[in-house]
């Protein structure tokens, strides 16, 4: 049974709809993530999610609880990192723990929390005075001090430098290990690519494409793309070009100078065939790469958008 | 577990109060400044019946008309003679002119029918002293004709004053619970930005997004802040009893009501500004001007009585003139619980609170601000 199900979700800000018609499920110990250009949608939806926003329509089940009626149990199952750091930043690392806490019936110990997101050194330490990564660890401490089952980060890592988002990274592997549900929005392909289980590309208050990362790529590989370049200059480049283009798998090619780009929907059986007309002829190939497609080609493919960071 | 739950908010905000360092500036220091520079600007010598001018008599012919006189003006307590004995005529014009006198009294040249001369400076022809000092002379020259003709006067004036205030109330006491009033209802109207600025942050979804009550959170800001407020009271009270021998006859009762009722007041107005402002800036500026309007048209450093006319029906729709008056009851006249006045002001505090209040919530309600679950 999956632990969050979304049907059909919609709202409008009054000429604007926001979110379409959104359905997704999310199971257990999952990290499932959000994606999609600024204003697509994603906050807003979140936002239904979490009970901030009564949706238009639509229907939001954790389990067998639903906002209304159950709304304080929900609130007790699960953690959410909003997207500004929202703390009291006169309070110290500790004491927004242990006010959070008392939120709560069953609560993690601050200093628990503290150890997980490594925060101990800084216990003592008011949050104004703390980086922007430190933070962001914190705001996602906060989240999980209920220790709930489900928990929400809202772009956790966007507008810190590679350390500190490498750090945030651990903590949410560290509670996929715990059997944690995560639900993630991201501005970095390279983050949904490698933490999630399954990825949600949103555009324009819709989903456009919903698997793992590993599937929504292979789903593009319709060609890919080879690069070639010779030693022996652009006359062995053009002759080899003349080869690839007789291949039956070859879409095509593109020449200049010394070196070639080919586009092949059979990359392996392209080489093979290349690669014996070069031995015949004793051309020396100088370099030889094979484009690794990425979830940012999918991104570009469903959303005819170029991202960015 | 409310109650825990209560415990750790009061203490959360009792931190925050009071470290941040705006709070102390904006509350405490802020107040104390504004206070002494009003004191030592209109506080004066202090009470202000003690009038008195400087004067100099010239007697360019003396004769027994002129020395009588001049023995009698010696004993008007108000005049202080530059010089004890009369001087030159043109000595004391250049006094008038230099100001170092208020005025030159000159003595009758001859005995019998004559007149006796006051010179004052130009400047200073409509000034209330000079029309003091025209006025004392004019009755002393009356009696000295009287006592001329060997008749005594049939009817004198007698003046006396009387206030509702202890014999001892004075514009110290005025000005200092004026102060004390004004700095209570600025803890309110501004104190709500804090909610601005909480909103800005997300700080008030975010705990929308935990089971914390915000009532309770409410409650304890509150209570955080009617604790500043006391602070307030007892610091501005030592500064005016000590530094400015301000009087204090403390009614309890009185002043435990109008303090609880002002904090209610002016922090549901705050909480009004804050939820119409969308930045902080916009709340600031709507709490500068309600709150300048308010100090000078709520007889918080001068009594109401002394604006115009047409301006008095103003201060008896505004809150801080009640609260200020409040204040007075239980700070220095020491009266009020009793008096049908003081509780009409309460009354009319009371309204305002309630209606900010319900105002307040409404827009935040309608802007779906509010915990809608």
């Amino acid at each position: 049974m999956p632990v969050l199900e979304v049907q059909n979700l919609r709202k409008s800000f009054g000429d604007v709809r926001a979110v379409e018609s959104i359905s997704f499920s999310v199971e257990a110990g999952e990290i499932f993530t959000i994606i999609g250009p600024n204003g697509a949608g994603k906050t807003t939806t979140l936002e239904m999610i979490e009970g901030l926003l009564p949706p238009d329509a639509g229907v939001i089940r954790f389990g067998d609880k639903s906002w209304g009626r159950d709304a304080e149990g929900i609130k007790y199952n699960i953690g959410v990192q909003p997207q500004s750091s929202a703390i009291f930043d006169l309070l110290t690392v500790e004491e927004n723990l242990e006010l959070f806490a008392t939120f709560y019936p069953k609560s993690r110990s601050a200093a628990e929390v503290m150890e997980m997101i490594n925060l101990t050194d800084q216990r003592n330490r008011h949050v104004k005075k703390l980086s922007g990564g430190q933070q962001q660890r914190l705001a996602i401490g906060l989240a999980m001090v209920n220790d709930p089952q489900i928990i929400f980060l809202d772009e956790p890592t966007t507008g810190l430098d590679p350390q500190a988002r490498r750090n945030i990274w651990d903590i949410i592997l560290k509670l996929k290990k715990l059997g944690k549900t995560t639900i993630l929005t991201t501005h970095y392909m390279e983050e949904a690519e490698k933490l999630s289980d399954r990825v949600c590309i949103v555009d324009q208050g819709q989903i456009v494409a919903l698997d793992t990362p590993s599937a929504l790529i292979d789903s593009l590989t319709k060609e890919r793309e080879v690069r070639l370049s010779f030693l022996d200059g652009a006359a062995a480049a053009a002759a080899a070009d003349e080869v690839a283009r007789a291949h039956h798998a070859v879409v095509r090619t593109e020449l200049a100078g010394d070196s070639l780009q080919i586009w092949t929907t059979k990359p392996e059986e392209t080489l093979y065939e290349l690669f014996g007309f070069t031995k015949d002829r004793g051309y020396r190939v100088e370099q030889i790469s094979i484009r690794e497609m990425s979830l940012e080609d999918v991104f570009i493919a469903f959303t005819g958008k170029e991202w960015r960071d | 577990m409310a109650a825990k739950q209560f415990a750790s908010m009061f203490t959360a905000q009792l931190k925050m109060m009071f470290r941040e360092k705006q709070v102390w500036f904006w509350n405490i220091f802020f107040p104390i400044i504004l206070m002494v520079l009003f004191m030592i600007i209109f506080g004066g010598s202090g009470s202000s019946s003690s009038f008195k001018a400087t004067i100099a008599v010239a007697d360019p012919v003396p004769n027994a008309s002129s020395g009588a006189l001049l023995s009698q003006l010696q004993q008007i307590p108000v005049f202080a003679m530059k010089e004890e004995t009369p001087i030159t005529l043109e000595q004391g014009r250049e006094w008038v002119e230099k100001k170092d006198i208020d005025a030159l009294i000159v003595l009758p040249e001859t005995e019998g029918v004559s007149e006796v001369g006051l010179i004052v400076n130009r400047e200073r022809e409509g000034s209330a002293t000079t029309q003091a000092i025209s006025g004392i002379l004019e009755r002393f020259i009356q009696q000295a004709n009287l006592a001329a003709v060997g008749a005594t006067a049939t009817y004198t004036i007698s003046m006396d004053s009387i206030t509702s205030a202890s014999d001892d109330t004075n514009y110290q006491d005025f000005l200092m619970t004026g102060m004390i009033g004004l700095s209570l209802a600025q803890g309110g109207l501004f104190g709500m930005v804090e909610l601005v600025d909480m909103r800005k942050r997300g700080l008030l979804k975010r705990l929308r997004m935990t089971p914390a009550r915000m009532g309770l959170f409410g409650l304890a800001g509150m209570i955080v802040r009617l604790m500043l407020g006391v602070i307030q009271v007892v610091i501005l009270g030592l500064v005016g009893v000590f530094a400015f021998g301000a009087n204090l006859h403390i009614n309890l009762a009185s002043l435990a009501i109008a303090f609880f009722v002002g904090a209610l007041v002016f922090n549901a107005m705050g909480y009004l500004f804050s939820s119409f402002s969308k930045t902080m800036e916009a709340y600031m500026g709507v709490a500068n001007i309600s709150s300048m309007l308010m100090m000078f048209l709520s007889g918080v450093f001068f009594p109401v009585e002394t604006l115009p006319e047409w301006l008095q029906a103003v201060p008896k729709m505004l809150p801080l003139t009640y609260f200020v008056d409040g204040l007075r009851d239980g700070l220095i006249y020491a009266n009020g619980v009793m008096s049908s006045t003081f509780w009409l002001g309460m009354s009319i505090m009371a309204i305002w609170g309630v209606v900010c209040f319900l105002l307040g919530s409404q827009i935040y309600r309608s802007k779906s601000i509010a915990a809608t679950r």
